[in-house]
């Protein structure tokens, strides 16, 4: 990931524990549905504080298999839908009736897998970050990461090229020679920390999570002891769901998301491969064109008369547009993702097999 | 949260009210998701420095029969409290519901809440207000909930609904009786990852906390697990020493534990060990593999090759036909590998 550049409004992100419990909330209830919503705060000497947030209405579509696909479409064009602009206003309105901070300093989505990077979320940070102001995050929080242990949820920005890049809606090959955009540069990831509150903190501080300091009286038998209401419940931190060892289910995961960004790239590489061989054609009429016409001319000239404009052809022949190359940078983004998603599993997998291996195995 | 206090719900007669408009007043229990009082924590912090408490409607959904009350999101109302008079803005409470049901059809209105564990006269008027016909959740009883917020005390909080009391027809809507109800804090498993991070914060100065990586939580829950086996091991140690006092409780109940140690043959961990360490480092390879492709591939697309001045175009378009190659021989190997993975699960 590029490094935050020195003139980004915007250093680190602060979430409050309650828009975290919000959006995974959210994202959880609607899984495997995209969830979107929008967030409120204000920005503190370049650190964005993210104080509440608000998930945006939802389409009701009847939730049939056939159907998933566009529900879930919709939902994750909601933040740029004109409707919810007018929701999102509305809500921002009441939630300043009631001191919360009325400024939108972005939105929320939740996605599975990393899966997250595509056109919807570009389009999504980039209404955002055009018409609102410069200091617009997107949260993404990932289902499916969530569930098996460390929370994921991660913050980013388009890069500021990127902005450049997407206004004019140029992605050929040409303009990204010129400006040197590269798929590690579209998206800018910022820290994000957790924030709670004086009073949250107090709250926690209530809850029961560690072992009785003080003795307890011996339980007269086995029963009692498993009844025991001093039994402490398992901590909320540490999370032993990190223990768990699953493997085979993300890594089937993960390679079929895999193959699926390859078949991307395949089918837009044919697409280039396709207009470059029009191209060539076209270029290779053209040629025989002017020839022809630089022979009338000659001819033309040898009878005494006024040469034939030369220039015509571009009238004539019409060169075939250049494919977008954007959807290319993203798929790229992507598997840059999955890369390093894998590699973050690996890392901790690993570990715990030769911990289990070497638990069951002893002295070996 | 506050004691485990226990229930004792009697039926007694009802007072005079106006006839058909009774709430049922039959207990009920109450489940408050993590969020919801998070949320009401957040709206005390924000109070006008002049106001005693705060109060916000309660959404969430209730069984079929309505016995048991889910609390999943609320939201704050503004409302103005002197000596003699409350006032709630109606209006905001409308159009603030109204808004959240876009976004959840599945939640309904269910109660309200206020900042103070206190219960008076104006509580009864908004209680009422709350369960009245109409715009209220009637037929069901509307639950109120009580979290106390005085610095320097613990956080308490109360559920109650509310039964109408025996007075003069005239003081009927600011009176009502209001009788406790259990309630219990229930986190989903979603919310465990989240909740994990924020109880992190608790014990640190500046109440923030980093994103944990993957590793770095299991760095963390081992260590919490070594410690645990400590102190076990140290009290067992003890009790062989005969310095701590036995009991054949804890030692049955360890030795259940340490029976659920599976057996196995060592032969069959080496080899689905070895199984699994391939699939994953295949996969990771392969994935980086792919990566590593794909930018190749982008690289010569978009590279300036300079084989004189009007072979740009047509250079490029050989390079990412090139790359186009390369990636579909990656394409090939991640197929064959991916069955292999999958033969190798099942």
């Amino acid at each position: 990931m590029a490094d935050i550049s020195k003139d980004s409004p915007l250093r680190a992100v602060q979430v409050e524990a309650l828009v975290v419990m919000k959006i995974i909330k959210h994202s959880s209830q609607t899984f495997p549905t995209t969830a979107t919503g929008s967030l409120v705060g204000m920005d503190v000497n370049g650190t964005l504080q993210i104080t509440n947030s608000f998930p945006f209405p939802t389409v009701d579509i009847p939730a049939t298999d056939g159907h998933q696909d566009s529900a879930s479409n919709l939902a994750a064009a909601a933040p740029r839908a004109k409707a919810n602009a007018a929701y999102q206003n509305e809500m921002i309105k009441f939630l300043r009736e009631v001191n919360v901070d009325a400024n939108n300093v972005g939105w929320y989505t939740s996605t599975s897998m990393g899966n997250f990077v595509n056109v919807n979320t570009i389009e999504n940070q980039y209404h955002y970050q055009k018409e609102m102001n410069e200091r617009t995050v997107a949260l993404v929080h990932d289902v499916s990461r969530s569930s098996q242990g460390s929370l994921s949820l991660r913050a980013y920005r388009l890069s500021p090229s990127f902005m450049a890049a997407f206004k004019e809606n140029k992605f050929t090959t040409e303009s990204l020679q010129k400006s040197g955009l590269r798929y590690q540069d579209i998206l800018v990831e910022l820290p994000l920390t957790i924030h709670n509150s004086h009073l949250l903190t107090s709250l926690l501080h209530q809850l029961p999570s560690d072992a009785p300091k003080e003795e307890l009286p011996f339980p007269p038998n086995l029963a009692a002891l498993q009844q025991d209401p001093n039994t402490p419940q398992p901590p909320l931190y540490p999370n032993f769901d990190s223990l768990d060892l699953s493997i085979d289910p993300f890594l089937e995961k993960t390679c079929d998301l895999l193959l699926e960004s390859i078949e991307n790239h395949h089918t837009e590489l044919n697409n280039h491969q396709y207009y470059q061989r029009s191209l060539g054609r076209e270029q290779a009429k053209i040629t025989a064109w002017q020839q022809k016409r630089k022979a009338e001319n000659a001819a033309r000239a040898a009878a005494k008369q006024a040469p034939l404009p030369e220039d015509e052809w571009q009238r004539l022949f019409k060169l075939p547009q250049e494919p977008s190359r954007l959807e290319v940078l993203l798929n790229s983004r992507q598997v840059e993702q999955y890369a390093r998603q894998v590699d973050g599993f690996t890392a901790s997998v690993s570990a715990k097999m030769f911990a289990v291996k070497s638990n069951l195995l002893p002295g070996e | 949260m506050a004691d485990t206090d226990s229930f004792l719900h009697l039926a007694r007669p009802l007072g005079p009210a106006p006839v058909g408009a009774q709430p049922s007043t039959a207990p009920l229990s109450v489940v408050i998701q993590p969020q919801a009082i998070f949320s009401i924590l957040d709206h005390s912090l924000r109070r006008n420095p002049d106001q005693e408490r705060v109060i916000g409607t309660l959404l969430g959904t209730r069984t079929e029969d309505g016995t048991e009350v889910e609390i999943r999101n609320c939201y704050a109302v503004p409302h103005t409290e002197t000596a003699e008079q409350v006032e709630v803005d109606m209006d905001y409470q409308k159009q603030m519901l109204a808004l959240h049901l876009r976004a959840n059809p599945r939640e309904v209105l269910v109660g309200w809440y206020a900042t103070s564990a206190e219960l008076n006269t104006f509580s009864a008027l908004i209680q009422n207000f709350y369960g009245q016909q109409g715009d209220g959740t009637w037929p069901h009883p509307a639950v109120h909930l009580t979290v106390s917020t005085v610095p320097g005390q613990d956080i308490e909080a109360r559920t109650y609904i509310s039964a109408p009391i025996g007075v003069t027809a005239e003081r009927a809507a600011d009176s009502c009786l209001f009788i406790p109800v259990p309630y219990e804090i229930k986190y989903g498993e979603a919310e465990k990852s989240g909740l994990e991070l924020i109880s992190g914060a608790k014990d640190r100065e500046d109440r923030t906390q980093g994103i944990l990586t993957d590793i770095e939580s299991l760095e963390r829950a081992i260590q919490h697990v070594l410690d645990m086996l400590e102190r076990v091991s140290n009290y067992v140690n003890n009790v062989l020493d005969e310095e701590a006092e036995p009991s054949s409780a804890l030692g049955q109940f360890l030795m259940n534990a340490l029976s659920l140690a599976p057996k196995v043959d060592p032969a069959d961990i080496e080899r689905d060990f070895n199984n699994h360490i391939q699939d994953v480092l295949v996969v990771s390879y392969l994935a980086n593999t792919i990566r590593t492709q794909i930018d190749l591939s982008n690289r010569l697309a978009t590279a300036a090759l300079t084989l004189g001045t009007g072979d740009a175009l047509t250079g490029t378009g050989g390079g990412s036909g090139e790359g186009g190659q390369k990636s579909g021989q990656g394409e090939r190997r991640g197929k064959g590998r991916g069955g292999q993975n999958r033969s190798n699960e099942s």
